[in-house]
């Protein structure tokens, strides 16, 4: 009950933030825009407005995309600065899959020896951090991990699973996919630590992540190169499917095999009856919808750090709903609109 | 007209036979050209044809791959883009070109291949990775096209060209060589006509000439004879004419004879 003291204004903005996010009457509006400027005159009614004002005509999608990411940070970072530990920790968690991504991309353009400030434009605002730029000063791995990746809060990922030696050989997804699990883990561990609603919600939420990145993982690595090893691998070491249904995954090679081992789960299994045999497009959509609703009802509970990640995670789902929208709208398919938006209210 | 002045030639029955034989080569030639400048007009109506089609299907084809494009940003996130740019090292579908000969003209033809195999199976592994396979699949169809369709417009623009050339050679030919060719034979017949008429008159005249020589020498000599014949007589008689008419004649000069 002293969630209150460090956490009550925080939490109180944050639920102040999700009743600015747009409501599926916003999105029967947006859907029937014809151009991009009336795309643009719906988003200045909402909280986008201010963001989205001084842009000139014609507008480009990508610019919408962007003022809109940009809107999140700006968010975050009023959050991260008024929290005090273990929220701020738990904020920067949040951030660290972008961090992670971000500096995947940068490590492969300097491979492929890319211009450093190009590619830091195109790293992600979120997982941004200081010495970034540093990365691209190291030759090779082994450099950059003990010049650069030692002091930032990535360290303990790339120590945990590779051996410097791996670092040059190792195919970039795989590596990506790596650390993408030692954080899920990490975090996972943090979570439990701080106990209470946030233990059980954020469990709820990181195994729902897990599972799904272990089915991603399963269906994609289909008929690539990728051994069963080294998929079993990538599986998170904790879920609904650990440990039993990630054995049966690890031996899957085709998708209908898949079904069968998800359809023993009850949760998944109203995921995977909405698709027909043999189609695997709409997963994505799918996994997105189930994510949606177990966010939303993250808001359900008060006094727990629930709530901020589940904010995070909506307004991302809302940018991408904004993207397909404006997209559809600009290249005039705009029957396909109703494909992959998902609502949230 | 200044096209259908003659060459200036020297008229002579050599240069009428070199004229002749170059109004062959020209008749000829001409024929050639014209049946070479058909067939490339049949092949250029189909080109056309060909290049409308394609491009209406390159629409579409754009279209789906832009979407596909959309789809993988999708779920995969808006930085799928870079992702994959930053790990390409290089092209992996190449345009090689060839040349092609249609109809005696050469033209070049483009076809691609794929040259090393791209290590992004993996792409996307842990979400979107079949998204981005949809997406490449659908920009090789579209390369596919795009290089059909620069080989149709090269060659359309090939074809253009030399069907232009090969009609200005027909045009020339029609109505300049071959008009300027039978003027001056023309000419030359006319100057060979008029050299003969000129010889033969020139003969006549000759002709003439000769034969009035030699009527006023006829003439000369029968008057002489005559002459000769009244001498004769007027001696016989006593006197001669002649010396009379002599003297008379030549009276003043004596100085004796008074009258």
């Amino acid at each position: 009950m002293t969630f209150n003291i460090h956490g009550g204004y925080l939490e109180a903005i944050v639920r102040g933030y999700r009743a600015g996010l747009l409501t599926a009457a916003d999105y029967n509006n947006l859907c029937q825009c014809e151009t991009l400027d009336d795309i643009k005159m719906h988003l200045s009614a909402t909280e986008y407005g201010p963001y989205l004002q001084n842009e000139p005509s014609p507008l480009h999608t990508t610019t919408i995309v962007e003022k809109c990411t940009l809107k999140l940070v700006d968010e975050y970072k009023h959050m991260l600065c008024q929290a005090t530990e273990p929220l701020s920790t738990f904020l920067e968690y949040i951030t660290y899959g972008h961090m992670i991504d971000n500096v995947v991309l940068i490590v492969t353009g300097t491979l492929h020896e890319r211009d450093v400030q190009e590619l830091l434009e195109k790293c992600h605002p979120l997982g941004m951090f200081d010495s970034i730029a540093t990365l691209a000063v190291a030759q090779n791995m082994r450099e950059l991990y003990r010049l650069v990746l030692v002091d930032t809060p990535l360290a303990p990922y790339f120590s945990e699973c590779i051996t410097s030696e791996d670092l040059d050989d190792m195919n970039i997804e795989i590596m990506r996919n790596t650390l993408y699990k030692a954080y899920l883990e990490d975090f996972y561990k943090f979570c439990q630590k701080l106990g209470g609603a946030t233990a059980e919600i954020m469990s709820d939420l990181l195994a729902f992540e897990a599972d799904r990145r272990a089915v991603n993982i399963t269906i994609n690595s289909i008929g690539t190169e990728l051994t069963r090893d080294d998929r079993r691998k990538l599986y998170s070491n904790f879920g609904l499917l650990y440990p039993y249904g990630h054995e049966e995954l690890a031996v899957c090679e085709d998708i209908d095999q898949v079904r069968g081992v998800m359809e023993k789960y009850p949760p998944y299994q109203s995921i995977f009856s909405k698709l027909s045999y043999g189609e695997s497009q709409m997963l994505d959509k799918a996994f997105y919808e189930e994510e949606v609703k177990r966010l939303c009802l993250a808001f359900e509970q008060q006094f727990h750090y629930g709530v901020f990640f589940a904010y995070m995670r909506l307004r991302e789902q809302e940018i991408r709903n904004l993207m397909w929208i404006s997209e559809c709208v600009a290249q005039n398919q705009k029957s396909r609109v109703h494909d992959s938006v998902v609502f949230i209210f | 007209m200044a096209q259908n002045q003659r060459l200036t030639v020297v008229p002579t029955v050599t240069m009428l036979g070199v004229m002749k034989s170059r109004l062959v080569g020209a008749t000829r030639g001409h024929a050639l050209l014209k049946k070479k400048s058909d067939a490339l007009t049949v092949q250029f109506r189909q080109i056309l044809k060909n290049i409308v089609t394609t491009k209406e299907s390159m629409g579409e084809v754009m279209k789906d791959s832009s979407f596909a494009l959309i789809e993988a940003k999708y779920v995969a996130g808006e930085n799928i883009k870079h992702i994959v740019l930053e790990n390409v090292q290089n092209a992996s579908i190449k345009v090689r070109s060839r040349q092609e000969n249609i109809a005696g003209v050469k033209i070049p033809k483009f076809e691609y291949f794929t040259d090393g195999e791209t290590k992004n199976d993996l792409t996307g592994l842990a979400r979107g990775g079949q998204q981005v396979q949809q997406c490449r699949a659908a920009y090789v169809k579209a390369i596919e096209l795009l290089v059909e369709l620069a080989s149709l417009q090269t060659s359309f623009l090939t074809l253009d060209e030399a069907i232009k050339t090969t009609n200005r050679r027909v045009n020339a030919l029609e109505n300049v060589v071959k008009p300027r060719l039978e003027n001056t034979i023309t000419y030359i017949k006319g100057e060979l006509d008029e050299l003969e008429r000129e010889d033969f008159f020139r003969l006549k005249k000759i002709q003439g000439y000769k034969k009035r020589e030699i009527e006023r020498q006829l003439a000369a000599s029968k008057q002489f004879v005559e002459e000769q014949f009244a001498e004769k007589v007027s001696l016989q008689k006593g006197i001669s004419i002649k010396s009379a008419q002599n003297l008379l004649s030549a009276g003043e000069k004596d100085e004796d004879i008074i009258f």
